[in-house]
């Protein structure tokens, strides 16, 4: 007897990568899962099954005057970070792929070097040119060291997206008269934004969750939100630490949206 | 006809404005000049709410002065790789075995004496003993945690963690990154073998320990037991007399019958601070008897001013006596440096998986 013209046959390929994929979904997201557990339930420790629901972390973490302090300088911090690796990524970027510099492939490796070095030697590197040239330990020189460590990423993503740049589209802009300038705001700009615009994304997230390089330039009473909760989490391991993970998760996502309501998340897809 | 005044507005303006500015200019050096600032490192938790509550705005008001907390970690380094003329810190608050380290690349004072920090002249003899760098102003004892609910034996003895019943569920440390765990492998050294400095005694005895639950921070071994993942575990007394009334947790303390490790919360200074006077004297107050009475009760150390009359139920825990005091044991922590690296390797080969 033959089968249903309307119904498929089992396929096991396609089966095996939907279980892949559940899989990797249950990786990413299980950790997650097990600080919001945490994060909700009443003992001061982690155990499982949780006993109850209670937003006591919560409120401990919103109540404590350095978890506040520090949730502000680093969303602070993050959001210089990410206009200066916007500006300096994107404008290197440009310079690179359309620039014809010598030495261009040295060039790019040399600006993407920050990613290669574990980020703790630069931190103590950086620490140490600061106090040796008398410079302390100010916040301009974190947002600074923050934006060494970002620009890479605001670089790799508009490099793919000049990669694949269409330059005849400027050239009809400027034989139709536009000034150099126009050109730039008017056409290349929007093409290259969501390049620039993920790297953005990627260098806020960096900057928010900086342990390695703010562990040695930050000074008593500017510390950042990560630096924080590790020092909080030496002496006191309750759930407040889970409540700050949720709330720094809640915000990245909440910049993730805001980005997607301004530019769309479909243009990084593209990349 | 009117008559001018002897000074004009306007030159009345001009010389006020004039003055006001010179006024401006040389305040903040004058109030530089005034308010000296004194670079500390402290600890965080209860111990860091009472010090910024309490203990450190008492001492702005007592010398006018302001004092600049560290809290981030890690002190060491950062004070290694700071000009030796202009340190990072002044006072450096560590536990005994980064003194050690730091006296070696010559980053603090050899010894603190009652001359410098006078209240010196009332502490117990382990405070500035010669296993001491600086002055150790608080110490604790470093024993063993159980639960009383588990069905197990109160321990008495070191050599109890080693019950065969406790497989799993006894708790120690990361050994290359925490003191107790490096003070409970010298112990090991002398209860197995000929002494704390006997190292193949000590690693035979921890490979019997396995397996064994390993923690970074004496907070996660708090949390541990608290939560009986770990049923008998290395631990501080602090660590379980801090929750005292705080929860229901059935956990105790045992002092055991071999001898407590010490471990010291030690003050020093750094031989190129700008403000020593000061910082002498941030240490003399650390040690006054208030200021001691103060914070062993707000986190269960144990003073190292024998003068200090400490409430009824923290004189009946803590070492408050030469007899308690005569207890604690102290490793030699240059010792201990100097062969760190091959303790580390040898340890984490043996505590691997």
């Amino acid at each position: 007897m033959s089968m249903p013209p309307n119904k498929q046959p089992f396929d096991l390929g396609k089966a095996a990568y939907l279980g892949l994929n559940l899989l990797l979904l249950a990786f990413l997201l299980a950790p997650i899962a097990i600080v919001l557990v945490f994060a909700l339930n009443p003992t001061p420790y982690i155990s499982f099954p949780p006993v109850g629901v209670t937003l006591h972390w919560f409120d401990k973490f919103f109540e404590t005057a350095d978890f506040m302090r520090s949730l502000w300088l680093s969303l602070w911090i993050a959001a210089c970070v990410l206009v200066l690796s916007v500006v300096i990524g994107g404008a290197c970027a440009l310079a690179l792929a359309r620039g014809n510099l010598p030495g261009r492939a040295f060039l790019t490796a040399f600006f993407m070097s920050p990613l290669m070095l574990p980020a703790i030697l630069t931190g103590l590197a950086l620490f140490q040119s600061y106090l040796l040239s008398g410079i302390g330990r100010p916040l301009w020189g974190l947002i600074m060291a923050h934006t060494l460590i970002a620009v890479p990423y605001v670089l790799r993503t508009t490099l793919a997206v000049l990669h694949n740049f269409d330059r005849r589209i400027e050239e009809a802009a400027s034989v139709l008269g536009a000034s150099p300038a126009r050109v730039f705001f008017e056409v290349t700009l929007p093409l290259i934004q969501p390049g620039v615009f993920a790297g953005g994304v990627f260098a806020f997230i960096v900057s928010f969750d900086q342990f390695p390089v703010s562990l040695f330039l930050v000074v008593p009473k500017g510390e950042t939100l990560p630096v924080v909760l590790f020092n909080y989490m030496k002496f006191d391991l309750d759930g407040a630490i889970a409540a700050a993970s949720m709330v720094s998760i809640l915000l990245a996502l909440a910049v993730v949206l805001a980005l997607e309501r301004l530019i769309g998340l479909k243009a990084y897809v593209k990349l | 006809m009117t008559t001018r005044p002897p000074v004009s507005r306007r030159a009345l303006l001009r010389t006020g404005a004039g003055l006001a500015a010179a006024a401006s200019f040389g305040a903040p050096a004058i109030l530089h000049a005034e308010t000296k600032t004194l670079k500390i490192t402290t600890w965080g938790g209860k111990w860091g709410d009472i010090m910024k509550a309490t203990v450190l705005p008492a001492f702005e008001k007592e010398h006018g002065c302001t004092v600049s907390a560290d809290q981030a970690f890690p002190y060491v380094p950062k004070l290694q790789v700071s000009p030796r003329n202009d340190p990072l810190y002044d006072v450096l608050h560590t536990n005994s075995n980064e003194q050690w380290l730091s006296v070696v690349d010559g980053l603090v004072m050899d010894k603190i004496t009652a001359k410098e920090v006078p209240n010196v002249a009332d502490v117990y003899p382990y405070a500035v003993s010669d296993k001491i760098v600086g002055v150790s102003i608080f110490t604790s004892a470093i024993g063993l945690g159980y639960r009383t609910d588990k069905g197990i034996t109160p321990p008495k003895s070191w050599k109890d963690l080693a019950d065969p019943k406790l497989a799993g569920a006894r708790g120690g440390y990361l050994i290359p990154v925490n003191s107790l765990g490096q003070c409970h492998l010298m112990m090991l050294g002398k209860i197995y073998g000929k002494g704390l400095q006997d190292l193949d005694a000590a690693y035979k005895a921890l490979e019997q320990l396995k397996p064994i639950k390993l923690v970074d921070f004496t907070g996660q071994m708090e949390k541990m037991l608290l939560s009986g993942e770990v049923v008998e575990g290395v631990i501080h007394d602090s660590g379980v007399y801090r929750y005292e009334g705080a929860n229901r947790q059935p956990v105790d303390f045992c002092s055991p019958s071999e001898g407590v490790m010490a471990l010291e919360q030690v003050l020093n200074v750094t031989p190129g601070s700008k403000v020593k006077e000061l910082a002498f004297a941030y240490i003399d107050y650390m040690l006054r008897p208030d200021v001691q009475k103060l914070l062993a009760e707000g986190v269960w150390y144990s003073p190292a001013n024998k003068k200090v009359k400490l409430e009824a139920k923290y004189d009946a825990k803590l070492l408050t006596t030469p007899e308690k005091v005569a207890t604690l044991i102290q490793p030699d922590w240059k010792w201990y440096n100097a062969r760190k690296d091959d303790i580390d390797a040898r340890v984490t080969k043996i505590l691997k998986g």
